[in-house]
Order: structure tokens, then sequence, then C-alpha cells
């Protein structure tokens, strides 16, 4: 069962992300405050182009804001440090993409060890010396190229994808191919896996389970999960759901469309 | 690193989905580097030839010392007797073979050039003189030894023209030239070419004919031998012309060299022949080198290329791998691990192009030079060195392990240092901006 952490594990201090189109400025993201506790599942909800995969990415730290602060599992993102990014990105967050994006030519299990590769290195530097595997969580590093694969199954079939994991991904369907993905964002073990609409190309039934897969790895080992969707439908099986327009979280103005479909979780952080 | 074998595994599946386009690449580097093999092997092997020659014609325990002349001042040290015993008491040397050069003229105004030896002389020179008929002269010295040996081209000419054999005598004047000729026999100090106003002096002699010599293929053939003690009487010289020095061994002859120069005189052995043709050969090695390098250059610009190309191709993929942890060295090291690959098998491919292309050298162009070597002298032809007669035995390409592992060395270099940019671009690939390609 997991553990009740009242520990905000994401934090936005109004955080602002503005781009520029041609000479018009666009803010995507415009003064956002967001906590998210260690062990949520929050879903971001919101129209095409209100900055929910924005903020997604910024928070994943793909993207650097424009101001503002994000804290990252207690501590405050340089974006100006590309190594401490490359860190958080290898140790802290895991990415679930909507088009997938396993590599073509690896196969299922090749495609889950691929994270691992780049996480090697630091295992130098004592910190995992003993072996003590298992319950230690970002300390669990796989030592070998065969523990590394071995890792790589234990994932595959903690997504459910036990059997098929010497496929190329193009032999296997969407779904396959994005548990692989989940198990890939797995990979190092991450706090938080950011999904972004992980279920917007696949069928509803389809969805609806890796949907229940993120659901099942927030429950059972309390990975914090954030998710942007479109699909209010999924929205609603989350924890929590955001809602973002005009890259601001919405002060709940929807509420009342929303409020029968999403069973009134728009909760009262929300500012 | 212990991903290090992933990176390369990986590396290998990238390089496997374009097959295609990595033999093209890796057979134009090949190409470059088998070209320098070629032409390397080619000059390595011409230079090995050479040298074999001058060691088979040359005696490399032999070094030739004659009189030195200071740089700046022009001082001239000759060989006197003292100068001789110093030599000779060096270590590693043998015995030292003195020699004297003089001119007689006949009564019928043949020039004979003389050189007086002493038994010694014979021992140094070895093969290259052999009594043909008679025997040498008595070493005795005083009138009684006025004993000469024609060399084989001598005897011909005297024979021919003036119809003398082994066993004749004949009259001769020696030439005397500069102040030696004096008559004063004293200082042996002077500057060649002065003295009575430039006109030599001519002193009358008889000499007997002893013995004739088989033709040694030298200068010898032109040389009449007389014995030194009566030479240096004869020309009235307190010095020597030079001496061959014989060491016990050929790896000492540079140091011996060395001490006999320290001691202000100058010399000379077969291996600054040897240093001359390996030098010139270097040369020429590395001027045909690099031209044929030039294909290695396009080769490398053809990595440049196919690496910008994959660049692109795997932007998503770049953007990918960021967002999934890998660092920019990460990336710049997937990438040039796919040169290091490209860089092995074209060193591998251009190793095996090059001995064929080697093979194909010895086997086409050989003829062709042989041809071209000994053409112009007929039967007695082939170059200074012999060269034409020896090509014709051996192979005129010498591929070593050393041009392989250049060769190598040449492929991997190049393709990782091309490879640098294109990696160094996909290293700095914006995540997010590389990820939204499409």
């Amino acid at each position: 069962m997991r553990e009740e952490i009242n520990e905000m594990i994401i934090e936005t201090r109004g955080l602002r992300k503005y781009y520029w189109l041609g000479r018009e400025k666009v803010a995507a993201l415009d003064g956002v405050n967001l906590g998210v506790e260690a062990g949520e599942f929050v879903s971001i909800v919101g129209p095409s182009g209100s900055g929910k995969s924005t903020l997604l990415n910024v928070l994943g730290c793909l993207d650097a804001p424009t101001g503002g602060a994000v804290f990252l599992d207690g501590e405050q993102v340089d974006y100006k440090n590309k190594r401490s990014l490359v860190a958080l990105r290898r140790k802290v967050v895991g990415f679930v993409f909507q088009t997938f994006n396993l590599l073509p030519t690896l196969n299922a299990v090749e495609n889950v060890v691929y994270p691992m590769i780049f996480n090697t290195r630091e295992k130098k530097k004592g910190e995992g010396r003993g072996k003590r595997r298992g319950e230690g969580r970002s300390e669990s590093r796989s030592e070998s190229r065969s523990e590394r694969r071995a890792k790589a199954r234990r994932l595959l079939e903690r997504v459910g994808l036990g059997s098929r994991v010497e496929h190329l991904p193009s032999e296997l369907s969407g779904g396959e191919q994005q548990r692989i993905a989940v198990a890939r964002a797995l990979a190092n073990d991450p706090k938080i896996i950011l999904a972004d609409e992980p279920t917007g190309n696949l069928d509803s039934r389809t969805g609806a389970k890796i949907l229940e897969l993120l659901k099942r790895l927030n429950d059972e080992e309390g990975k914090t999960v954030v998710m942007v969707t479109h699909d209010l439908e999924s929205a609603k099986r989350t924890g929590k759901v955001v809602e973002i327009l005009d890259g601001r979280i919405s002060d709940g103005r929807l509420d009342g469309r929303l409020d029968g479909r999403l069973d009134g979780r728009l909760d009262g952080r929300l500012q | 690193m212990t991903a290090m074998k992933d990176l390369f595994a990986l590396a290998c599946r990238q390089l496997g989905r374009k097959k295609l386009r990595v033999f093209l690449i890796v057979l134009g580097i090949a190409i470059g580097v088998a070209a320098v093999i070629g032409v390397t092997s080619l000059g390595e092997g011409i230079r090995v030839q050479a040298v074999e020659q001058i060691k088979a014609s040359h005696d490399l325990t032999t070094v030739a010392v004659s009189a030195g002349v200071e740089q700046g001042t022009g001082s001239v040290t000759l060989i006197t007797d003292s100068k001789l015993a110093a030599i000779e008491a060096e270590k590693h040397v043998l015995f030292v073979a003195p020699f004297v050069k003089d001119a007689f003229v006949t009564q019928n105004n043949t020039y004979l050039a003389v050189t007086g030896v002493s038994p010694d002389y014979r021992r140094v020179q070895g093969h290259g003189l052999e009594l043909a008929e008679g025997r040498w002269f008595d070493e005795g010295e005083g009138e009684g030894s006025n004993e000469v040996v024609l060399g084989y081209g001598v005897a011909k000419r005297l024979a021919l023209v003036e119809g003398l054999e082994v066993g004749d005598e004949f009259a001769v004047k020696i030439r005397l030239y500069g102040e030696y000729g004096g008559g004063t026999g004293g200082e042996g100090q002077g500057q060649e070419g002065q003295g009575w106003g430039g006109h030599p002096k001519d002193k009358p002699a008889v000499f007997k004919i002893v013995g004739r010599l088989k033709s040694s293929a030298d200068e010898h053939d032109n040389q009449v031998f007389v014995a030194i003690a009566r030479a240096k009487e004869l020309d009235e010289k307190e010095a020597y012309d030079g001496v061959f020095v014989k060491v016990d061994d050929p790896a000492f002859a540079g140091s011996v060299r060395a001490r006999v120069e320290g001691l202000g005189l100058s010399a000379h052995s077969a291996q600054d022949v040897i240093d001359e043709v390996n030098r010139l050969m270097l040369a020429v090695t590395v001027v045909l080198g690099f031209f044929s390098g030039i294909s290695l250059v396009v080769g490398a610009l053809m990595v440049v290329n196919t690496m910008i190309i994959s660049v692109y191709e795997r932007t998503k993929e770049i953007g990918l791998s960021k967002a999934l942890g890998a660092s920019d060295s990460d990336i710049l090291k997937m990438f040039l691990a796919e040169c290091v690959i490209i860089g092995v098998l074209g060193g591998i491919l251009g190793d095996l192009l090059g001995l064929s292309f080697a093979w194909l050298i010895d086997a086409v162009g050989k003829p062709f030079l042989v041809s071209a070597l000994c053409g112009g002298g007929g039967a007695g032809g082939g170059g200074e060195l012999g060269l034409g007669a020896g090509l014709q035995a051996g192979s005129i390409t010498a591929v070593t392990p050393e041009i392989l592992a250049v060769g190598f060395a040449f492929s991997l270099v190049l393709s990782v240092v091309s490879g640098l940019y294109p990696a160094r671009r996909a290293a700095r690939l914006n995540p997010l901006d590389a990820l939204r390609q499409i």
C-alpha cells in the first residue's frame, strides 16, 4: 500500500513561459502555481494550446521557463545548469509520450535498457557500493549488462508484456508499444512519471488499460504521476485534476461545466 | 565505463540500419588507405632493394677516411703516420689500409691513375682485387720494387695501345702536382693546386708489370697498383691520400667513424650511402604518400557528410535520448562510437585492399619498372646501384606491419576526427526542439 507523505514532490511558483511567434508574444505559461504531493496521480486538462504540454516539458526539464521557480523532489531546478538537468531527467523523472517514441531498431528489452545506458556512470562515486538492491529506490542501478537486461525484463513483466520482449516495436500493437514506453520510463526508478497524452494515440479500450497500468504504478509503487490529457473520462479517474487555460491554472470557472464529468475533483489547492 | 559495450552494440545496430551507406563510406576510406599503403609499400620496397644492393656491393665494416678540411678556415688535416697510428689504436679497429694516389704518364702520353697500396688494402677490398695473371709486387722498399699490378681496364688498354703484357717493363714520367713535388719532402702542409705557378713536374722512372687483375667492375679497373712505400717515396709525400679502416663489426662502423672525425679527418662508410638512400626514399615516399593521402581527405569528407545527414535523420531520436536522460557527452559518444566502427572497418578493409594493391603493383608494375631501369644499359645496365638486377630478383613492394598499422590508424583517426563536428552538432541539439521534429 502506498504510504501517505504530505510532501510536495513537485512545486511551481509563478511559472511563466513566453514564446515569440513572429512578433507576437505568446504566454504558454503565465504564472502557474502548482503543487503535487509525493504519490499523487494528477491529470492536467485543458484545450489545445492552453500550455499543459509546456508545463509538462518544463517539469520534465526539457524546456526552460522564462520566469518563476520549479522545485522537484525538494530542490529548486536550476535550468541554466545543464548537468543538473541531465541528472534530474535521468533519476527523478520518467517520460511517457503520446506517440510512444520507441527506437524502431531496438526490440522491447533493448528499448527499456536504453535509458539505463546513460545512467551507469554515477555508480562509481560509491553511492551504491553495498549490494543493497530492491529497497533503495534510485540506488538500485543496474550493474552489468546482463543485470540491466534482467531488470528490463522485470519491468516489462510488470507492465504486462512478459512474453513478447524480443519483438521490435513495429511488430507490436499500439497498446503494447505504450506498455514498453511505460517500462522504459521506469528504467531508472524515477519518483515521477510524466505522461504526455499517453492514451491519445490509442483506442479507448487500450487507452483505458494504459491508464489502469499508470494507476497501478501509482497505487502499488507510490510513483507520482502527472498526466496531460484531452480525455476528461481519463482525467476523472485520477486523484486530482488540474485545468489549464491560457497558461494559467483555471480558477474553477469551468467547474460547473466539468463538474458532472469530473466528479467534483478539481480541488481547493488550485488557485 | 560499463555502458561502453552497450554503446557499441547500439552503434552497430544504428549502422546496421543503413548497410549500403556504411559499406560505401567504409569502401571510400578503405580505398584511400589502400592507396597510401600501396604507394608507401612501393617506396619501402624500392628502398629495401636499394639498401640490399648497397650491402651486397659495399663492405659495411669499412670506414673510408680522407683528409679533413675544417669548415670556415679551410685548413687541412692530413693523414699522417701519427694519425694513422691513432686510428689503428681505436677500439674495434681490426686494421688500417692507407693508400696513396699518384699519376703516371707513359712515353706515349697515356695517363695512368696509380694507387699505392698495402697488402691490407687488398684485404679490405676483398673480392674486388683478384689476380688474373702474374703475382703481386714485392712489398719491399727501394729502387728494386718498381713493380706494378695493372687493373683490368688498364691492362687491356696498355696491351692494346702500347703492346705491354705482364712481365714487360715500361718507362713512365711520374707527374707531381703542387709543392709536394718540390723535393723538400718536409712539412707536408699547404694547399693543393698551388706552387710552381700551377705547372706539374714530371719525374722519370721505369716499372715492371708483374701482374694484372680480374675485373672488379669498379674504379679499381682503371688503376695501376704499386707498393705503398714505393708510391710514397716516388711522389715525395708525407701524408696518405686515404685510409680504409676495417672494423670488426658493422655495428661499430658509426662510432669508429665518429672518433676518426674527432681526429679532424673526414670519414665515410657505406652506411652513409644507405642513410642517403633512406633519406631520399623517405622523402619520395612521404611526398607520394601525401598525394595519395588526398583520397583519404575525400573519405573523411564522406564521413562528415554522412554523419551530418545521419544527425538530421535522427534528430528526433536524439531529442528522445536526451529526454530519457542522455547528456550531451552521451550523444557525442554514441555518434563517435559509430565513427570508431566505421574507422575500424575502413582500416581492416583498407589494409586488405592495400595488400592487394601492393600485390598488383608487384605483378603489373614490376616488369614495367625493370624494363625502364635496365633498358638503357643493355646487358650491363641497371643503374649504378644495380637496381634493375635486384628488382628482377625481389619484390618491389614491401608491406610491413608498420605500414599496415599506420594505414589502420589513419582510417580510425580520420573517421573519428571527421565525426567530431557532426557529433558535436548532435550533442548540442535542444532536446525539446529535437523531439518535436517530424
